[in-house]
């Protein structure tokens, strides 16, 4: 779990003209820390279930704080798509040139933090982890973006600070009135909250935690940073980043506060639902690739939080293979076009045009992506979404059916941006822009083999979560 | 050890800080004084004068028939106020904001200054605490108008001036109707009978008028009229100064006075509320509007204010000890901010946000230690401010102040805004001429990677100081001032 907090410090020892060193440590920990990944995904043992590798020192034992970190179904998957958007993500900005020290460094404390979120079991060091992920987002873009950089950063820092300035005051509130005085979510959840608790904290979590998973309507940050990011930053953050939020909102809202949960959960519900069919028609107009892409992420993540707010072993169950399966897809999504841009310096769609012809690599995984997105079967999103509307539709019939028409307009919009740009007639500009070479190919194929495996095997990765999700569900009654 | 030694180790600080304002004293009347010098001794005494309040750090006791008293509260207090003072101390090499010829008497009044300030923090009779507190301020008055060049330093220590009396003489009206209501002086005998009193009228209003005499230290609204002139006014490290350990010693002395009345008014707390709200907004959103750094700071200073007195106004241990770490954290990352401003400002002058553009290319190293301290400032995790401002919300939070909560978060929020724009500044712009890299000192540099450390240790690690906050504080509530 240290792999990258290792890279970190030894990338900050290195001289700054050492390009190639930082590059090479920021690999090393990359690897590094997807082989322990792997390591715990193979071990976990599923029959067992429940929590795993724990870890549980005191911090301050005066306030109830501790050092407590472990793995269960729900967080092992998102802590191997971290691991996988990371690896690709380091090896995506192999190129880059400018600030190259300084690039890396602020990576490897953003993925700290996103581990660190994903792995605590303290409400305290959650927070931490979740503030030490997100502030490193305002130079990466910043410093490295494209378009409208300083606006993008500015906006998503405040959205996303604002959203912590309601989960504080939410944790401190639990941490109060359950009369425990401890920030163990274990023991909190165990201990039980009043109901009137339970519904202020949820709503706290909820809007808290909402605003970085891209609840509609707090959402118009995420396709202005998507967009102004630099490529490897955006596949973090629309891959991981986001996901956060959604597990913040399972783990600590829907965890501590199943009764608030229950009485929100119509709210919640339509807000993800209004998040899927807005984002979809919002993304049927746009002409830039990576807005294209930023509002299908909105669409996608309101999925999740529909999944979520079904309160059923089979939603949750989706919501968080979904979150795991749209990590990869867009991923790949920026990852693609982060190429195409490089090379053709626009991501307009009406200038781009039988790209196909030009970067059949490039396009191959562009288009992989899309179709996981649209849902095309063997492909992992497959698996999620039909979980997610089979619960949903059960749960919220008018809800459900809406959301399922919000995934066929985003089919539309998909297909419409692949016909545009990567067939069609060829823009003579471009004729001559080389495709990926294969050291590039690498961790693209990586991304999209994640894709097909868990599309075509998905039982691997939805019994895990089901282990996690069922005792979650347990809970609630 | 014979009586007088043990006494007099209870106030070895007081004494080494007497001896360095003698000191200074007599290189003042040299007839040509040499600033590096007198820097490097002042220093150097400084220094020893930590040594010495690190050496008296376990002390305990009562000197000068009762009046002062030693205890681990004060001993805390005064360790951070003469790090403070040291740390400041450091940042003189260049001194040329203020006038060559009055650079002696520059580092005497700094030294006064704080002696006050430490007498200050000890004293529990209220005519001491006067005393004390006057010998800071007049030393505070003749220091802002020192420096050199534009006659903005004349205005703002009239005002200083003129707003610091006043807020004397409201302090002297509270005392006389507290010794009204309770027939003495002594903290001792107050705190025994006020809980019974604290109901009367002339009680909460004598406790209020008294108090406002620190809210003018801390610029707490409504005596923060004062604080963005005198920081812009004033040389840069009499602001830096102001702005570091003059706070920690105002929020030494609300802690003891609000301590007294056993936190059971709803009055007092009422009116503290208002005043934290009030001074977090107020400063936070006028903060944003401004462009000159130090002006910045000053209104930022008010919001910080506004913090520090959520965990005050708890009256619980807790809070208090949260208040206690909220003044430390606050110290050491103001004063990293300043002193990147102070080396950043060649010849004194005052800096607007848009002239550090291009820090990061200037000096690396300074342009991080900012970051990290305006972070802090805004209180993100992982570093102290963060710590900081979790313990007094906690507090807070424990009392039932859910909405005063909210209004803090949502207030650190907005604050991070104008310290991003800050960090941009330093970061992205491009200057419009091109600047001359900033070369440091290997002590500067030494000084830089400190303040990191602290303020990032003093995040992570929180866990033995706030065990000494806890344990000064039960000194002042149980030992009965």
């Amino acid at each position: 779990m240290l792999a990258p907090g290792a890279g970190l410090l030894v990338i900050l020892l290195l001289p700054h003209d050492n390009q190639r060193a930082v590059r090479w440590v920021a690999l090393a920990s990359a690897v590094f820390a997807l082989a322990l990944t792997l390591w715990l995904y193979v071990t976990y043992d599923q029959s067992a279930g429940g929590l795993q590798f724990a870890e549980h020192y005191p911090w301050v034992p005066s306030l109830g704080i501790s050092y407590y970190v472990a793995v269960d179904g729900i967080n092992l998957p998102m802590l191997l798509l971290t691991s996988i958007v990371y690896l690709t993500g380091v090896w995506t900005m192999w190129d880059l040139t400018v600030r190259v020290k300084e690039f890396f460094a602020l990576m490897l404390l953003m993925v700290l933090g996103v581990y660190g979120v994903f792995i605590s079991l303290d409400l305290f060091f959650l927070f931490v982890f979740y503030d030490v992920a997100l502030f490193p987002m305002y130079p990466l873009i910043a410093i490295w973006g494209s378009t409208r950089k300083e606006y993008g950063a500015l906006k998503l820092t405040l959205y996303l600070l604002a959203g912590s300035a309601l989960i504080l005051p939410g944790i401190l509130y639990v941490y109060f009135e359950s009369g425990q005085f401890t920030f163990n979510l274990v023991e909190l959840a165990k201990a039980g909250l009043d109901p009137g608790v339970q519904k202020l904290g949820f709503f706290l979590f909820l809007f808290g935690f909402g605003v970085l998973a891209g609840l509609w309507p707090f959402h118009t940050w995420s396709p202005v940073g998507h967009v102004a990011a630099p490529t490897a930053v955006s596949m973090i953050h629309a891959g991981v980043l986001m996901k956060l939020g959604a597990y913040g909102v399972l783990r600590v809202g829907m965890f501590l506060c199943p009764e608030g949960l229950a009485e929100w959960a119509p709210l919640f519900a339509l807000l993800a639902t209004v998040g899927v069919v807005y984002g979809a028609f919002v993304g049927l107009a746009q002409t830039d690739l990576k807005y294209v892409i930023g509002y299908s992420s909105v669409s996608h993540m309101g999925l999740v939080s529909l999944g979520l707010a079904t309160m059923t072993v089979g939603g949750i169950t989706g919501a968080v293979f979904q979150m795991f399966a749209h990590g990869v897809m867009t991923a790949l999504f920026f990852s693609s076009v982060g190429h195409i841009y490089d090379r053709t310096h626009t991501k307009l769609v009406p200038e781009l045009g039988g790209m196909a012809k030009v970067m059949p690599v490039a396009s191959f995984f562009f288009i992989l992506a899309a179709m996981a997105g649209i849902g095309v079967p063997c492909l992992a999103s497959f698996w999620a979404e039909l979980l997610v509307f089979i619960n949903a539709v059960r749960v919220y019939p008018v809800l459900g059916v809406l959301a399922v028409c919000g995934l066929v307009v985003s089919a539309l919009f998909m297909l419409r941006v692949v016909q545009k740009t990567f067939y069609g007639p060829k823009n003579q500009r471009f004729a001559d822009k080389p495709d990926m070479v294969p050291a590039m190919i690498v961790p693209r194929a990586l991304l999209a083999g994640t894709i097909l495996l868990f599309g075509l095997a998905p039982r691997l990765m939805m019994d895990l979560i089901g282990t996690g999700a069922a005792a979650l569900v347990g809970g609630f009654k | 050890m014979p009586v007088i030694l043990q006494k007099a180790w209870l106030f070895l600080p007081e004494l080494s800080y007497l001896g360095m304002a003698l000191a200074l004293f007599f290189i003042s009347l040299a007839r040509r004084p040499d600033t590096a010098r007198t820097q490097r001794w002042a220093l150097a005494m400084a220094l020893v004068a930590v040594a010495a309040a690190a050496v008296a750090a376990g002390g305990e006791g009562l000197l000068f028939w009762g009046a002062y008293r030693v205890d681990l509260f004060s001993q805390v207090f005064k360790l951070i106020l003469t790090v403070a003072t040291a740390l400041v101390f450091m940042i003189c090499r260049d001194l040329s904001g203020v006038e060559d010829r009055y650079h002696p008497e520059f580092f005497m009044f700094l030294s006064t200054c704080t002696l006050g300030m430490m007498l200050m923090v000890s004293s529990v009779e209220l005519m001491s605490l006067y005393l004390a507190l006057e010998l800071s301020s007049f030393s505070l008055y003749i220091l802002v108008p020192l420096r050199a060049g534009d006659d903005i330093d004349v205005e703002a220590a009239v005002k200083y001036l003129f707003i610091g009396i006043t807020a004397s003489c409201v302090m002297l009206f509270g005392m006389s109707y507290l010794f009204g209501a309770t027939h003495s002086l002594y903290l001792r005998d107050i705190v025994a009978e006020l809980p019974l009193l604290i109901h009367q009228p002339a009680a909460v209003v004598g406790m209020l008028l008294l108090l406002s005499g620190f809210f003018f230290k801390l610029a707490v609204f409504p005596f923060h009229f004062w604080a963005p002139d005198v920081y812009q006014g004033a040389a840069n490290q009499v602001a830096a100064y102001i702005a570091t350990a003059s706070k920690a010693a105002a929020v030494a002395l609300l802690i003891r006075i609000t301590g007294l009345t056993g936190g059971t008014n709803i009055y007092l707390t009422d009116v503290l509320i208002v005043f934290c709200v009030v001074s977090m907004c107020l400063g936070n959103l006028v903060a944003i509007v401004q462009k000159g750094i130090k002006r910045m700071l000053a209104y930022s200073t008010i919001a910080h204010a506004g913090y520090v007195l959520m965990g005050v106004l708890t009256m619980t241990a807790g809070g208090y000890a949260g208040s206690i770490f909220y003044s430390l954290a606050y110290m050491i990352m103001n004063y990293a901010a300043f002193m990147v401003v102070v080396v950043v400002a060649a010849g004194g002058r005052n800096l607007n946000i848009s002239d550090l553009a291009g820090l990061h290319r200037r000096s690396p190293l300074l342009a991080l230690t900012l970051m990290i301290a305006l972070f802090s400032l805004a209180g993100i995790p992982p570093t102290a401010g963060f710590t900081a401002k979790f313990l007094v919300f906690a507090a807070a939070m424990q009392q039932g102040y859910f909405w005063l909560v909210l209004v803090g978060m949502i207030n650190a929020t907005v604050s991070l805004y104008y310290y991003l724009m800050v960090i941009k500044a330093a970061y992205l712009d491009e200057p419009a001429n091109p600047q001359e890299p900033i070369t440091l000192s290997l002590p500067m540099r030494l000084l830089n990677y400190g303040l990191i450390l602290a303020m990032v240790y003093l995040g992570l690690w929180p866990q033995h100081f706030l065990a000494v906050c806890d344990q000064a504080v039960r000194r002042v509530l149980g030992g009965g001032a």
